[in-house]
C-alpha cells in the first residue's frame, strides 16, 4: 500500500472524528459544556486533498477530511462491530442481496435542507456514475438497485450477497452528500462540500490549509458520547507541510498540535511536559511478497524456503527501534477481524539452518563463494521491488543481509511509487516488499485474488484453492462461518507462502497536552467529538 | 527596440511548442501510469481502464498528442488536472502569486546584497572587506540551499521564535524563504560584480573623471557601476529561472504554496497535465525575463543597438 501505508498510522489517529468509546470522567470538575466551547486544532497535512468530492477520489488526505464534513450510514464501533450512524438500523434479506436501511430522523445538512433517503439513493447513484477512482466504487458495481420507498427508509439489492459491504459502507467514501447542495454546484463538488458531519468546510487556501468550523447545528452524535450535541473544538485546521522535518520543526515551534512521530523522535517527546504520545495500530501490515507466477518463484518450495530466512524481529529492532512495529505472523493484521493467534502454529520462523537446508533440496546449492546458484547453474540473483521511502530502504537492506546468510545475493530495486505501481503488474521483480492497509478480511480479493492480477495483487499469486475460500469469504454473512473461511485462508497461505507477512506499524502521535479530553478506542483510533481545547 | 522586441516574442511561439512538445513526449515515457496512481493500490483492472478511458489514456499517443496540441492552440488551455480535475491554468494561477513574490524577493534581495557587497569588494581589493565578502559568498555557494533553510529554521523559528517555520500569508512568513532561496543567488552576483567592477576601474575614462575632480562615489556609482552592471543584469535574467527552480525545494521545506509545489506533487502524483503546465508558464516566464533583460542593455550601454 503505497501511499496508504506511509500515512496509515497518522491518519488511523485522526480520522476517527466521529466514533467512540463511552465518556470518560475526566473533564474535569470546573469544565461546563458551554466553557469548553472554542479554540483551534492545527493538524499538518503533506499535501492539499486533490478534491473534497467523495466520489473522486482515494487520497487518504481527503479521506480524513471527509471524517469531519460527511457522515456514512453505517460506522463502527470499538470492537469493530458495525453500528448506525446515519442509518439508525437495518435488516437483511434472507437471501442476503436486499438489505434495507432505517434512517435517522431529523438530521440535516449543513445547507438546511433534510437528510432522507432520497439523498442517500442519490449519493450512492451519483457513486456508480462517476466514482471510478473511488476505493469502494468495485462494491457498487454489485448493487443492482436501489430504492427509497419512504423518507426514512432506504433499500439496496445486491446482485450476490455481499459480506464486506458494511466496511465499505461504513469508510468516509460512502458519506451522504446534499443533492441540493450538488445540484447548486451543477455537480462540481471538488471544493464545495456539504455533509451532515459535525464539522463544515470553512476556508481552503490552496497549498496553505483547510479550515473546519464547528457545526453548532450538529445534535446526532453516536450515542456513547458524553458531548450530546455539536463538538467543542470550533476549528480544525489541516495545514500543508509537506516536508517532515518542517513538520517537526512545526510542532516543535507550537504551529501544529499533533503529529505522527519518526522511531528516532520518540525518546525526545515521550518525556516533553508539553505533549502526551498516543499509540494506534495500523489496520494492515507489511510483507514480503514473492512473484508466484514466473519462474523460479512460482515454486512454493522456493518461497517456502525464503520465507524462513527472514529475521522479523530483527527489522522491528534495527529499522523500528522496537518501538514503531510489531513483528506479524498472519496475513491479517492483529487489528482487523479474522487474526486469529491460534495461527501462529503455521507462520513460517526465523530458522537460519532449515531455510538451508530447504534450498539444498530443491536445488540451489553453494559455490565456493558461499553464495547459491539456480538449480541449472546458472546465477541465482532474484530482484527485490519496493518503494524509495528510507524505511522500505531500511528494511531491504536488512533483507540483502539476512538472504545472504542462506547463500542467497539478493538485489534490490528502489522505485518511485507512481513507478512501482506501474512496474509491479508487469511482473518485472521477483520480490516485492510492501503493506497494505484494509480494515476487513476481504483485503484477500484484493491482494491475493486472481482477478487482480494485473492489478493489486502484486505477487501474482493465483490459487483456485485459495479462490474458493475468498468468494465463499465475500458471500457467507454468517460471521462464525465467516471467519472459520478466513482462518484456512490464512493458513494456506502461510503454507504456500506468497507473503511472508514481516510487521503491523504502530502509530505513535504527540498531541499537545491543551487538547483535553481526546480518548482512544482499543486499537488506537482518536475521537474528537468530546475533545476540548484548554485555554 | 520595439521591431526587435516583437521578432523576439515570434519567435517565442516556436521555441514555447518545442518545449510543450518536449514536455508531452517527456510525461509518456516517464515510467508509471497516471491511470494506475490515481485509482490507488487497491483498485481491479476495471476501475484503471475506466479511469484510463475518462483521462483519454486509452488513446495512441499521436491522438494523444493532435488532442493536446488542439485544445493549446486553439482554446488556449492546457487541460484539467487529473488529480483535481480543475483547469490546470486555474491551479497555476491560484499559486503563481507566492512563486513570484518568492522569486522576485530573492531576486531583489540577492541584487542588493550581492551587487553592494561585489562593489566594496572590489573598491577595497586585497583588503579586509574583500577577503570577508569572498569568504562569505565562497560559504555561500558550496553550502546547499535546503541546509541553510533548516540551520534558518532552527535559528530563527525554534531558538529565537522570530519567524513562523512554514506557512504564507504575513511578511514573517516571506522572510526566511526568501533568503535561503537568494542567498546562492546574492553569492555569485557579488562575484561577478567584483571582477566586473576591478576590470571596469582600471579603464583610463575613470581615471579622467578622477581627473575631472568628481567624488569618489560618484565616480564609483555613476561611472564604473553602471558599465560594469552589464554582465549582472545578464545574470538577473538568468538566475531567474534558476530561482523559479530553486524555489522547488524552498518551496516544500518552508509549505510554501507556490508552483514549485505544485510541479513537485504533480510528478509524484502523474498528473502531466499541471506538469505540461508549470513547464510551459516556467518556460514564459524565463523567456520574459530575458527579453527584459536583453532591453535593458540599450539603458545600460547606449552603443548597444538592436537590429
Amino acid at each position: 500500500m503505497i501511499r496508504l501505508a506511509r500515512l496509515v498510522p497518522v491518519f488511523l489517529f485522526i480520522v476517527a472524528a466521529c466514533g467512540g468509546p463511552p465518556p470518560s470522567s475526566s473533564q474535569g470538575p470546573a469544565a461546563t459544556a458551554a466553557s469548553k466551547v472554542g479554540g483551534t486544532v492545527t493538524f499538518p497535512a503533506i499535501t492539499d486533498p486533490d478534491t473534497l468530492d467523495l466520489h473522486k477520489t482515494s487520497n487518504p488526505v481527503s479521506s480524513t477530511i471527509f471524517g469531519f464534513i460527511y457522515e456514512p450510514l453505517v460506522d463502527q464501533d470499538l470492537s469493530n462491530n458495525y453500528i448506525g450512524r446515519l442509518a439508525e438500523s437495518w435488516t437483511v434479506s434472507p437471501d442476503n442481496k436486499i438489505i434495507t436501511f432505517k434512517l435517522r430522523k431529523g438530521v440535516r445538512f449543513t445547507d438546511g435542507s433534510a437528510f432522507n433517503a432520497e439523498a442517500a439513493k442519490f449519493t450512492f447513484e451519483r457513486l456508480q456514475k462517476v466514482g471510478a477512482k473511488s476505493p469502494i466504487f468495485p462494491t457498487f458495481s454489485n448493487v443492482i438497485k436501489m430504492e427509497a420507498p419512504d423518507e426514512l427508509t432506504f433499500t439496496m439489492t445486491l446482485k450476490d450477497p455481499y459480506a464486506p459491504i458494511f466496511h465499505d459502507l461504513a469508510t468516509s467514501y460512502a458519506g451522504i452528500l446534499s443533492p441540493s447542495a450538488v445540484k447548486a454546484a451543477n455537480d462540481d463538488i471538488g471544493r464545495t462540500a456539504i455533509g451532515t458531519g459535525s464539522y463544515k468546510l470553512k476556508e481552503w487556501q490552496t497549498g496553505q490549509q483547510i479550515v473546519l468550523e464547528r457545526n453548532a447545528e450538529y445534535a446526532w452524535p453516536l450515542a456513547f458520547f458524553a458531548n450530546r450535541g455539536a463538538p467543542y473544538i470550533e476549528q480544525i485546521r489541516y495545514r500543508v507541510i509537506p516536508e517532515p522535518n518542517s513538520q517537526l520543526a512545526a510542532l516543535e515551534a507550537g504551529e501544529i498540535d499533533s503529529l505522527g512521530l519518526p522511531a528516532k523522535d520518540l525518546p525526545k517527546y515521550q518525556n516533553d511536559p508539553r505533549f502526551k504520545i498516543y499509540d494506534s495500530l495500523t489496520f494492515g501490515l507489511t510483507y514480503l511478497g514473492f512473484d508466484a507466477k514466473r519462474k523460479p518463484f512460482d515454486d512454493p518450495k522456493l518461497r517456502h524456503a525464503l520465507a524462513q530466512a527472514v529475521n522479523k524481529q530483527e527489522i522491528v529492532d534495527v529499522v523500528f527501534e522496537g518501538k514503531l512495529a510489531r513483528a506479524a505472523c498472519c496475513p491479517i493484521a492483529e487489528s482487523i477481524q479474522g487474526y486469529d493467534p491460534k495461527l501462529k502454529e503455521f507462520e513460517l520462523k526465523f530458522d537460519t539452518a532449515k531455510a538451508k537446508t530447504e534450498l539444498d533440496a530443491i536445488g540451489y546449492k553453494a559455490g565456493a563463494s558461499g553464495l547459491r546458484t539456480a538449480p541449472d547453474g546458472s546465477a541465482f540473483k532474484p530482484v527485490l521491488y519496493t518503494s524509495n521511502s528510507d524505511t522500505h530502504g531500511k528494511i531491504a537492506t536488512l533483507l540483502q543481509a539476512q538472504l545472504k546468510a542462506v547463500g542467497v545475493d539478493l538485489q534490490v530495486k528502489q522505485l518511485e511509487p507512481g513507478a512501482l505501481l506501474a512496474a509491479t503488474p508487469k511482473a518485472e521483480h521477483d520480490l516485492y516488499l510492501n503493506g497494505y492497509s484494509w480494515n476487513e478480511p476481504d483485503m484477500f480479493s484484493l491482494f491475493l485474488s486472481c482477478d487482480r492480477i494485473a492489478s493489486s495483487n502484486r505477487v501474482l499469486y493465483c490459487n483456485p484453492e485459495l479462490e474458493k475460500l475468498i468468494v465463499a469469504g465475500r458471500t457467507t454473512l454468517d460471521q462464525a462461518k465467516r471467519m472459520q473461511i478466513y482462518f484456512d485462508a490464512q493458513k494456506l497461505t502461510l503454507q504456500e507462502a506468497p507473503w511472508q507477512p514481516l510487521y503491523m506499524p504502530i502509530g505513535k502521535t504527540a498531541v499537545s497536552v491543551k487538547i483535553q479530553d481526546l480518548k482512544q478506542s482499543a486499537s488506537g483510533g482518536v475521537f474528537w467529538h468530546d475533545a476540548w481545547v484548554k485555554k | 527596440m520595439w521591431r526587435y522586441a516583437l521578432r523576439r516574442l515570434v519567435l517565442a511561439v516556436p521555441v514555447l511548442l518545442g518545449v510543450s512538445t518536449g514536455v508531452f513526449l517527456m510525461a509518456a515515457l516517464v515510467p508509471g501510469d497516471p491511470a494506475t496512481v490515481l485509482a490507488g493500490d487497491t483498485a481491479s483492472v476495471a476501475q484503471i481502464e475506466r479511469i484510463r478511458q475518462d483521462l483519454g489514456l486509452d488513446q495512441p499517443l499521436p491522438i494523444q498528442y493532435a488532442r493536446f496540441m488542439e485544445r493549446l492552440i486553439l482554446h488556449g488551455s492546457l487541460g484539467e488536472s487529473t488529480r483535481t480535475h480543475r483547469e490546470v491554468l486555474v491551479e497555476i494561477m491560484d499559486r503563481m502569486p507566492y512563486t513570484l513574490e518568492l522569486a522576485i524577493g530573492a531576486v531583489i534581495l540577492s541584487t542588493l546584497v550581492g551587487v553592494a557587497s561585489g562593489v566594496v569588494a572590489a573598491i577595497y581589493r586585497g583588503r579586509r572587506w574583500d577577503y570577508g565578502i569572498t569568504g562569505v559568498a565562497a560559504f555561500a555557494l558550496a553550502i546547499p540551499s535546503f541546509l541553510i533553510a533548516i540551520l534558518m529554521i532552527l535559528l530563527f523559528s525554534l531558538q529565537l521564535r522570530w519567524l513562523p517555520v512554514t506557512g504564507a500569508g504575513t511578511w514573517q512568513h516571506l522572510v526566511l524563504p526568501t533568503v535561503a532561496l537568494a542567498l546562492h543567488s546574492a553569492a555569485v552576483k557579488a562575484r561577478i560584480t567584483r571582477s566586473s567592477m576591478l576590470e571596469v576601474l582600471g579603464h583610463d575614462y575613470l581615471r579622467t573623471a578622477r581627473a575631472k575632480g568628481l567624488r569618489e562615489r560618484v565616480v564609483v556609482i555613476r561611472h564604473a557601476l553602471k558599465n560594469a552592471l552589464i554582465p549582472i543584469t545578464t545574470l538577473i535574467g538568468l538566475q531567474f529561472g534558476s530561482l523559479l527552480g530553486g524555489a522547488f525545494i524552498i518551496e516544500n521545506i518552508f509549505g510554501w504554496p507556490g508552483i514549485g509545489r505544485l510541479a513537485t506533487q504533480a510528478v509524484f502524483n502523474r498528473d502531466f497535465p499541471i506538469v505540461q503546465g508549470t513547464v510551459l508558464v516556467g518556460a514564459v516566464i524565463y523567456f520574459s525575463a530575458n527579453l527584459v533583460v536583453d532591453l535593458l542593455y540599450a539603458w545600460l550601454d547606449p552603443r548597444i543597438r538592436y537590429s
